[in-house]
């Protein structure tokens, strides 16, 4: 197995340290961490907490209940912005990984969308659109959708989804959120119509023989991003270096997770009753890298700020953002690709030595332009052949 | 006559624990309050709450239905919305204190501080409350498991080596002082290994 180099570090200021989890795979990097000995190894005495909301981990990240927590890409811009919650600034040094999302709809959904004639192997959401159409002429009542929170890679995946339609979300249905555990079971009952939400959530649908993933958030948007480890802006600066020995520590749990033969073990690990055990005990056979998850590969742990503004453009689009706001300069407040940067050095480990990359241009593997030592990354597309440049402006 | 009366907020708790959310109820009834509905099963949750029209909902703060609440709220100015976002307003002190006690609340605006608070201390400390009680509960179940094994292993010595019942309560404490453990591990081996053997 390919051990990354372990540097010595500053000593952390804190060592006791609480972090919030919520009961998905990709809590993987903060588990493995743990157990593997990796946050011991950068003298951190980590007890991880699981939570059963995102608004759980958010409101006790602010209140400095946990020292920092697995998050949505959008909480810790949404929680600096003050959307939602009070105006809180957080950042993030480390993504945690990239794709795992699917797009589900029920078999029932299907079944009319079927009836219009549409392609089944076409992945876009045109003959959702065509319905959406006939059933407002006829006047039926709207097709619901769920994501798993608000500010979310879902909710935007499934938006760019609908949207390269020309489905309005916000008018043409009911968008919801309903929790991830739930999905299944809720789409059963007719509550919603197909829902956006991680793997094995997707799965769960297809075994209980209720819906089908039409498109997984890979095919939408090749290694995009999902989840990020937060802290607070305030403990950031109060405690750097146990920071970087945190950034550290998940750097070598992602690298062990993205080695094929470690993944029996690391199913193994997270499936115990402290962390995955319970929800979902209902599958008979978990995957861990199920939708192309990835840990490591592909930079995915890096925290790009090009992924920042793609997310807060998104938004924006669905008027989540006041006019007001400098999208730019909340990238560079929020990701810190800097922090990330400072430990790759010192781990004399590959990294991006830039914070924006364009998206939508690579069909496949490619090497960086812009990076410390040989950096490869994974095809970027869209799936309707849409591109995103942001400008690189330095912070 | 109070006048206060009539304008009684509107409460609702979300709670999968009925007894929990019954013990609260009582409280904040005996405050005066008004709790209009109790949910502990949240299928539809989108619909009652909008039914119901509740000026606070008090639900428990690891509840995943906490974020179906708050896409709610940023849908409709009239749904409740997360209580931290009064923090500023109100006393920070008592949501500290609330969410260390595991309770969360969404509140309209408009609602005073200090009728906040006072919900908030009142679900506060009945799940502070609630959770001793749990312990407490948990405690004497346990210990009544150990005397219920302690019992059956020593039966199962006394009918395996044919002997008394005060010569099977010695062997057990010797095994437990030569092995350094205590007398429920020896019970539950003693059960484990007898009853495989009949």
């Amino acid at each position: 197995m390919t051990l990354l180099h372990s540097p010595i570090l500053a000593t952390p200021e804190k060592i006791d340290l609480t972090l919030g989890f919520l009961p998905l795979m990709d809590c993987a990097p903060l588990v493995i961490a743990k157990e593997k000995g990796f946050f011991s190894d950068v003298g951190l005495n980590v007890q991880l907490s699981r939570e059963g909301s995102w608004a759980s981990i958010r409101d006790k990240v602010m209140l400095g209940l946990l020292d920092g927590a697995q998050m949505l890409a959008g909480i810790p811009l949404a929680s600096t912005l003050g959307l939602g919650s009070p105006q809180v600034p957080m950042v993030t040094a480390f993504s945690i990984g990239l794709n795992g999302n699917a797009i589900t709809l029920s078999h029932a959904l299907l079944a009319e969308i079927d009836e219009l004639g549409h392609d089944p192997e076409d992945t876009s959401a045109n003959g959702l659109k065509q319905l959406i159409q006939l059933r407002k002429a006829n006047g039926r009542a709207k097709i619901t959708l769920a994501m798993v929170y608000t500010y979310s890679a879902h909710s935007y995946l499934l938006r760019y989804w609908l949207s390269a339609a020309g489905i309005d979300p916000d008018n043409d249905i009911n968008l919801t959120v309903v929790p991830p555990p739930q999905m299944a079971v809720t789409m059963k009952k007719g509550l919603i119509d197909g829902y956006c939400a991680g793997e094995p959530w997707n799965s769960v649908a297809q075994e209980m023989g209720i819906g089908s993933p039409v498109i997984s958030g890979y095919q939408i948007w090749n290694n995009c991003p999902d989840k990020v480890f937060a802290v607070l802006e305030s403990w950031h600066n109060a405690h750097p270096a146990t920071h970087e020995a945190l950034i550290c520590a998940l750097i070598q749990a992602s690298n062990w997770l993205d080695q094929p033969q470690n993944s029996d073990e690391a199913l193994d690990i997270l499936l115990a009753n402290a962390y995955l055990g319970p929800a979902l005990s209902m599958l008979p056979q978990p995957v861990l890298n199920q939708g192309n998850r990835l840990f490591f590969r592909y930079a995915a742990s890096y925290p790009w700020r090009s992924h920042a503004l793609w997310f807060l453009e998104q938004m924006q689009h669905c008027n989540q953002l006041q006019d007001n706001t400098d999208l730019h300069q909340l990238a560079c407040q929020v990701y810190r690709p800097d922090l990330y940067r400072a430990v790759a050095s010192k781990m004399q480990l590959p990294h991006p030595t830039i914070d924006f990359k364009p998206e939508g241009f690579h069909d496949r593997e490619w090497v960086l332009q812009g990076a410390a030592g040989a950096v490869t990354m994974g095809s970027d597309l869209f799936f309707n052949g849409g591109t995103f440049e942001p400008r690189r402006q330095p912070c | 006559m109070t006048t206060t009366q009539s304008q009684s907020e509107r409460v609702l708790v979300i709670d999968k624990d009925t007894a929990r959310s019954a013990l609260l109820e009582q409280a904040l009834t005996d405050q005066g309050y008004a709790v209009v509905s109790r949910l502990h099963d949240t299928e539809g949750l989108i619909a009652q709450v909008e039914q119901i029209r509740p000026d606070i909902i008090i639900i428990e703060l690891d509840s995943p239905d906490r974020d179906v609440l708050e896409h709610m709220a940023t849908l409709n100015s009239h749904i409740p919305r997360p209580v931290v976002m009064f923090a500023e307003s109100g006393d920070s002190q008592t949501i500290q204190k609330a969410i260390k006690a595991g309770v969360s609340a969404y509140v309209v605006d408009g609602m005073s501080p200090d009728r906040i608070q006072s919900i908030m201390d009142v679900a506060a400390a009945r799940f502070r409350e609630f959770q001793a009680l749990r312990n407490e509960l948990n405690d004497v179940r346990s210990e009544l498991e150990d005397r219920k094994q302690l019992e059956q292993a020593k039966r199962l010595i006394m009918k395996h080596q044919n002997c008394t019942e005060d010569k099977a309560y010695t062997a057990m404490r010797k095994m437990a002082m030569d092995q350094g453990k205590t007398m429920t591990q020896i019970a539950k081996n003693i059960i484990s290994v007898l009853e495989m053997l009949n």
